[in-house]
């Protein structure tokens, strides 16, 4: 659904958070916007690319997040409106760039969206951007709901060419994919000119270079805006308070904190009791207006996402500001008021409040509660696993085979996609993926592993990495790799997309986030120019994948790439559609016997298979297989058939 | 646009199922539907690693005023719609309460940890039974067979709509439905929609 | 050390694992007992009966895990525990039973007569002559051999034809995953199968055969005949590569062979010239299973064939072989070879039979101070001491 044009001004309509910031984005004027794919900030590029239209709106998705935020700020060196976004650990990819950006100053808005993950609901972290305000000292604005994401991203544009710096506007995965109901407004007009004027002195932000040197000048001026921002923030609309003029408690608290906390007010029956404090402006928090609040109140609750960020400013101001305001009880982190890893919900913040007044929380029934204890025993645990038809589960069997044959205790470096799944669930990846970190570590990790050969390593290293992994980070670790001949198996998982977070574009794909035909950069004659040897396999043929990969583990020192091409099975070009009619041949299946012990249900573990524990026979469930037919060739037994579906 | 009639504010569904069986698409729908009746709503939802094959739930609140937390409170939801039956359980065990109702798509998906043999799928009888005990009313559809007789499994989700409509317990309509899909949906899908729709409908009306 | 006290250790070193239980196990047990004891041989007995177990190289090893607690790979394998003095007595006639050399019905000096075949063989040619004889007569219709496979890897196949089989002799020194193929055969059409094999390998046939029908899914009637080669030790297929890497090209050897220990070396023949590797630096390369296995003579064959000692020297002892005869059938084979001029016999000078008890003897010696679990013919001496 494209927000521009269906929905008018005026119009109420659902919106997920990180629609109502595309949204808002839109009707600030927005002219550049540039991401890198992670969840769960994906949807906010994906809906401006819909948008996007010569000449008013460019959307990129960038190889990564450093340059998304560099070609961001290029717009509005230009003098153009501009934005990058970015989930929280993509804030680190681009904070070389943001700590001089934030020393140069911008030009046209600049706003940087990051959509963090408390609880790490689909990251491998649940780092927080949100110290990065503090760090880089920029401006942070948080929306506590839907109507507010809209309405704080256009306002941040705004405060953006107020202080000539960018301002970073930070979401939560309960706010980015929870929707909600949002009032539009108005579409600014298209249109505007670049020019990047840079021939003045270097003193002047409007004409000069752009630069962050002179350092201590530039420095000055940084927190000369940030204190301009925060007397911007004292008189914010987006911080608001709720609640009885001398509450019992007070809750300071911001983003989707405020939804849980509302709900635990209103859970407790405290609306008379509690006040709620919701800060929009959390990053510097202004300081007299928090103040004001801190005088009306004796206890003081802070309530966030994930670690003590507004409890660590509210306490430091409360310390000075102690002789006006009185001594406090505070209440957070700290004290293991709540909890500091993980992400909050409304029974947690409804219990620490219950345990601050001493109100008992409702409880359910006794006989319900006994009847509940029926579902004992009862529901299997459902367990992440790769897709029916899924390339990730041909390579790792190759892939494992292909180690254990070897048997020099060879292993696998993990990284970010969904090929990650074999390192968080070992039985998906067959127990090859040994390390996880970020982006392009995986190469990084085996570049330094297979340096160790001189103090007795012998294990084969192999580092695997997704097309858009590849191009987002993987290349300088490669590079590196190349260069100190280190003893390493570059495994490229290319399954045509970036699947993980929903098929957008990347630079080895010939279409562009705005459905263009564009350039497109290949993995394998990128490798081959750096030098490495590289072999091209479909993981599908499991065993040419095998004996591909043993060869190269046998083959001496140096790196060597293997590209393991096969698309995704929800890619468009495949999803829903079967490649083969696959059936068991009962009578040839061996089942639980000496001789295949289920080699499909319990190893190989496709969820296109199932085990008929009456008939201990396998099966293909009809409705998941999606006709692969990669379990014929695992069969001992041959007795998984394939047959070509028909065309449709 | 006048207040919308609702038994309780909010009111609380949770629509759950497995990744890919077009549970986020489902409450889209019910909540859009909600919207164009003047409804406040919330969903709260995750995606990412949810797609492959692991347990998906919706979370919508439905106010006539006003946002609310995306996640309910534990023991919090007022109807549960399962796309798969041990979702219904799963959500059953820490939102179920006595007044809660329940609509179970009883075609089962089972776990990696059922085809592997390391774990047991319960007797569709056993879910029944739980289900049953563990709500004020409940109704069973064989929602995804109802599909694949019109031809595509997925359906299986927009008669679990129609299911919510036939329950009378929120302010939506076909009519409503209606205009929802049509703006999302090629025209071609429409009559296959609207058909799910009417068979969800015509299970749970007066069963339930 | 005399006899009675090398069957005392073996029986005592035996005896525990034994106890606990004998051919009950599955993977599991088989990987803790064999595979991560470095008690493995190689032989690919638990191979190409399930995809978990995967020959690679010279190594057996696990692909992926296995939950029966009771399995085949345990059953057949030569190195897990069994009563071997019982498996002798099932199989061959109590009274041929001897301590040292096990089954004996005869001791012979032979060679091919057919010098072609002689040149393409390590020895006299004489398991050459032999197979290819079983060939042509009918009396097997398909062979596992051990060919010539890529840099030292010996390549086990089957054949069927005689002209090819007659192709295929010489030894390599590093094992072959003989058992593995003919586990493969007996799927195949082939109906009787003879077998050239090391006395692991041997044992774990001799292990199929006295399992139930069941048990092996039917097949294993299809083996006719086994050629049991004496065997000292094999190497290390990663180790030895890495040794001659350093002296020679691979690609330029064409055999190997180990002359008699005074010599104290690996003789090396390559294109050029023949190599001489001291066998302190080849020591190193035996495979770890091999310390670990007291049978030298393949005692469970139908008849066994070695290098023979002759007191013309080893130039002259080189073209020969010596055989032991351990069944009705081995004999026939032998006796149906003199009849037709297939191969030449020599008288065997005397003290030959007691060099070679000897020589197993000491093999079983050094064995029996070894840990292990199932040693290659631990029990067949037991019944001696
Ligand atoms: C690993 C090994 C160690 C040996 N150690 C000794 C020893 O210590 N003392 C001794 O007297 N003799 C030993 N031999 C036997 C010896 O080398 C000759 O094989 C034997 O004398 C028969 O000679 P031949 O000319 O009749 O053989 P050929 O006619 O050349 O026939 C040899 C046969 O052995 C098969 N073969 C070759 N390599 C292997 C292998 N690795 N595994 C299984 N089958 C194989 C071939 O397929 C061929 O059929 C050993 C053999 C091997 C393979
Ligand atoms: S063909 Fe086999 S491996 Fe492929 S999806 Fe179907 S069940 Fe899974
Ligand atoms: S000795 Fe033979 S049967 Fe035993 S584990 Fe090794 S290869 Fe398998």
């Amino acid at each position: 659904m494209s927000i521009d044009n269906e929905h008018k001004e005026g119009a109420e309509v659902l919106f997920m958070g990180n629609e109502a910031i595309a949204r808002g984005a839109l009707e600030a004027g927005v002219r550049v916007a540039a991401g890198y794919p992670g969840t769960p900030s994906s949807e906010i590029i994906e809906t401006l690319s819909r948008s996007a239209k010569e000449g008013s709106l460019y959307v990129e998705w960038s190889t990564n997040e450093k340059v998304a935020m560099e070609v961001a700020a290029a717009a509005s060196f230009a003098g153009l409106r501009s934005m990058c976004v970015m989930k929280q650990n993509g804030v680190n990819v681009a904070s070389d760039f943001l700590l001089h950006l934030t020393g140069s100053g911008t030009r046209g808005g600049m706003i940087l969206v990051t959509c963090d993950d408390p609880g790490a609901l689909s990251s491998v972290n649940e780092g927080e951007s949100r110290h990065f305000a503090r760090l880089m000292e920029i401006p942070l604005l948080e929306p506590a709901d839907f109507q507010e994401a809209k309405e704080m991203t256009r306002w941040a544009f705004t405060l953006s060419e107020e202080i000539r710096n960018i301002v970073m506007v930070r979401s939560v995965t309960r706010m980015s994919h929870a929707s909600g109901n949002v009032v539009l407004g108005p579409l600014p007009p298209a249109g505007g000119t670049a020019e990047f004027l840079c021939d003045g002195p270097i003193s002047d932000p409007e004409q000069g270079p752009i630069i962050s040197a002179p350092v201590a000048e530039k420095h000055r001026l940084q927190q000369d805006k940030v204190r301009k921002a925060v007397s911007l923030f004292e008189k914010s609309l987006f911080n608001t308070y709720t609640g009885p003029k001398k509450p019992e408690l007070l809750v300071i608290t911001s983003s989707a904190c405020r939804l849980y906390t509302r709900e635990a007010v209103s859970m407790l029956a405290a609306e008379d009791r509690v006040g709620i404090l919701k800060l929009g402006t959390t990053w510097p928090i202004p300081p007299a207006l928090v103040k004001r609040y801190l005088t009306a109140t004796e206890k003081i609750l802070i309530v966030e996402e994930v670690l003590p960020f507004l409890e660590d400013q509210v306490k430091i101001l409360a310390a000075e500001q102690v002789r006006e305001t009185g001594i406090k009880t505070f209440f957070g982190k700290n004290d293991g008021t709540l909890p500091t890893t993980g992400e909050l919900n409304p029974d947690l913040v409804a219990e620490a409040i219950g345990r601050i007044l001493g109100i008992e929380p409702k409880t359910i029934p006794a006989a319900y509660g006994e009847k509940l204890r029926m579902l004992a025993g009862l529901i299997p645990r459902r367990e992440q696993t790769f897709c029916p038809g899924c390339p990730h589960r041909a390579s790792y069997w190759a892939i494992r085979e292909a180690l254990q044959r070897d048997g020099r205790g060879g292993f696998v470096c993990g990284d970010i996609g969904c090929y990650a799944m074999a390192c968080l669930f070992p039985a998906a990846g067959f127990y090859t993926c040994k390390t996880l970190h970020a982006m392009g570590s995986g190469i990084g990790l085996a570049s330094g592993f297979g340096k160790l050969g001189s103090f007795g390593l012998e294990q084969p290293v192999i580092a695997v990495c997704g097309d858009s992994t590849f191009y987002h980070a993987a290349i300088p670790a490669l590079i590196n790799a190349i260069h100190q001949d280190a003893n390493v198996i570059f495994i490229a998982l290319d399954n045509s997309g970036t699947a993980m977070t929903g098929f957008q574009s990347h630079p080895g794909i010939d279409i562009n986030a705005m459905g263009n035909a564009s350039p497109m950069v290949d993995i394998a004659a990128l490798c081959k120019a750096m030098g490495a040897p590289v072999v091209v396999e479909d993981p599908f043929a499991l065993k040419e994948t095998r004996e591909t990969l043993n060869s190269l583990m046998e083959g001496g020192g140096g790196l060597k790439v293997l590209i393991l091409k096969q698309s995704c099975a929800l890619s468009p070009e495949k999803k829903g559609k079967k490649r083969y009619l696959m059936q068991v041949d009962e009578l040839l299946c061996k089942g639980d016997a000496c001789g295949c012990n289920r080699l499909c249900t319990r190893i190989f573990r496709c969820p296109g298979l199932l085990w008929d524990r009456n008939k201990g026979k396998a099966q293909i469930d009809e409705v998941i297989c999606a006709g692969c037919g990669v379990c014929a060739g695992i069969c001992p037994a041959e007795a998984i058939r394939c047959e070509e579906a028909p065309v449709s | 646009m006048k207040s919308p009639l609702l038994t309780k504010d909010p009111y609380n569904i949770i629509i759950t199922g497995v990744g890919g069986q077009g549970n986020v698409m489902a409450s889209r729908v019910l909540a859009n539907m909600l919207v164009r009746r003047g409804c406040k709503v919330t969903i709260g939802e995750t995606f990412g690693m949810s797609q492959r094959g692991g347990s998906v739930m919706s979370h919508l609140r439905v106010s006539a005023t006003t946002v609310w937390s995306p996640q309910i409170p534990k023991r919090g939801a007022d109807l549960i719609v399962a796309i798969e039956p041990v979702e219904a359980l799963r959500v059953l065990a820490d939102y179920g309460n006595p007044a809660v109702k329940v609509l179970v798509n009883m075609r089962p998906i089972y776990p990696v940890g059922v085809i592997t043999g390391e774990s047991d799928y319960p007797e569709p009888e056993k879910i029944r039974r739980a289900v049953t005990a563990l709500s004020a009313a409940a109704c069973f559809l064989d929602a995804t067979e109802e599909a694949i007789n019109l031809g595509n499994p997925i359906l299986g989700n927009i008669i679990m709509i129609g299911a919510v409509e036939g329950l009378g317990v929120l302010p939506v309509n076909r009519e409503v439905f209606e205009t929802v899909i049509r703006e999302g949906m090629p025209a071609s899908r429409i009559e296959a929609n609207l058909r799910a729709f009417d068979i969800g409908a015509a299970a749970v009306a007066g069963n339930c | 050390m005399e006899l009675g006290k090398v069957m005392q250790q073996v029986k005592e070193r035996d005896a525990a694992p034994a106890e606990k239980g004998e051919g009950l196990g599955g993977q599991k047990e088989l990987e803790e007992m064999v595979l991560k004891a470095g008690l493995c041989t190689g032989c690919g007995a638990c191979v190409n009966i399930c995809p978990y177990q995967a020959s690679y190289r010279d190594k057996t090893v696990t692909l992926h895990s296995c939950d029966l607690t009771r399995g085949r790979c345990y059953d057949f394998c030569p190195r897990t525990p069994a009563d071997l003095g019982a498996l002798q007595r099932k199989l061959y006639d109590e009274s041929d039973i001897t301590p040292e050399l096990g089954a004996m019905r005869g001791f012979f000096i032979t060679r091919a007569t057919d010098t072609a075949i002689r040149r393409q063989s390590q020895h006299g040619g004489t398991v050459t002559a032999l197979i290819t004889l079983a060939l042509r007569e009918g009396l097997i219709d398909a062979a596992v051999l051990a060919g010539e496979g890529e840099g030292l890897l010996p390549q086990a196949v089957t054949v069927s034809d005689p002209e090819t089989a007659g192709r295929l002799g010489k030894s390599r020194f590093v094992v072959s995953p003989t058992v593995a193929e003919f586990n493969r055969a007996i799927r195949t059409e082939c109906r009787q199968i003879g077998v050239v094999a090391t006395p692991c390998q041997a044992l774990a046939l001799a292990k199929m055969r006295t399992q139930s029908v069941t048990a092996t899914e039917g097949g294993i009637e299809k083996l006719q005949l086994v050629i049991g080669l004496f065997c000292g030790w094999a190497l290390s297929w990663r180790d030895l590569s890495t040794v001659l890497k350093e002296k020679m090209d691979l690609a330029s050897i064409t055999g190997m062979d180990i002359p008699p220990s005074r010599y104290h070396t690996l003789e090396v023949y390559t294109r050029g010239e023949t190599i001489r590797i001291s066998l302190d630096e080849i020591n190193l390369c035996v495979r770890e299973s091999c310390h670990s296995c007291g049978d030298m003579t393949a005692e469970f064959s139908d008849l066994s064939v070695g290098s023979a000692r002759l007191p013309e020297g080893w130039e002259t002892a080189r073209q020969w072989n010596q055989v032991i005869v351990r069944t009705e059938r081995g004999l026939d084979l032998l006796e149906l070879a003199r009849r037709r001029g297939i191969l030449e016999f020599k008288e065997v000078p005397g003290g030959n039979l007691e060099k070679l008890k000897a020589a197993s003897l000491n093999k079983k010696r050094v064995a029996a101070t070894r840990p292990s679990v199932g040693n290659g013919s631990g029990d067949s001496y037991r019944q001696a001491g």
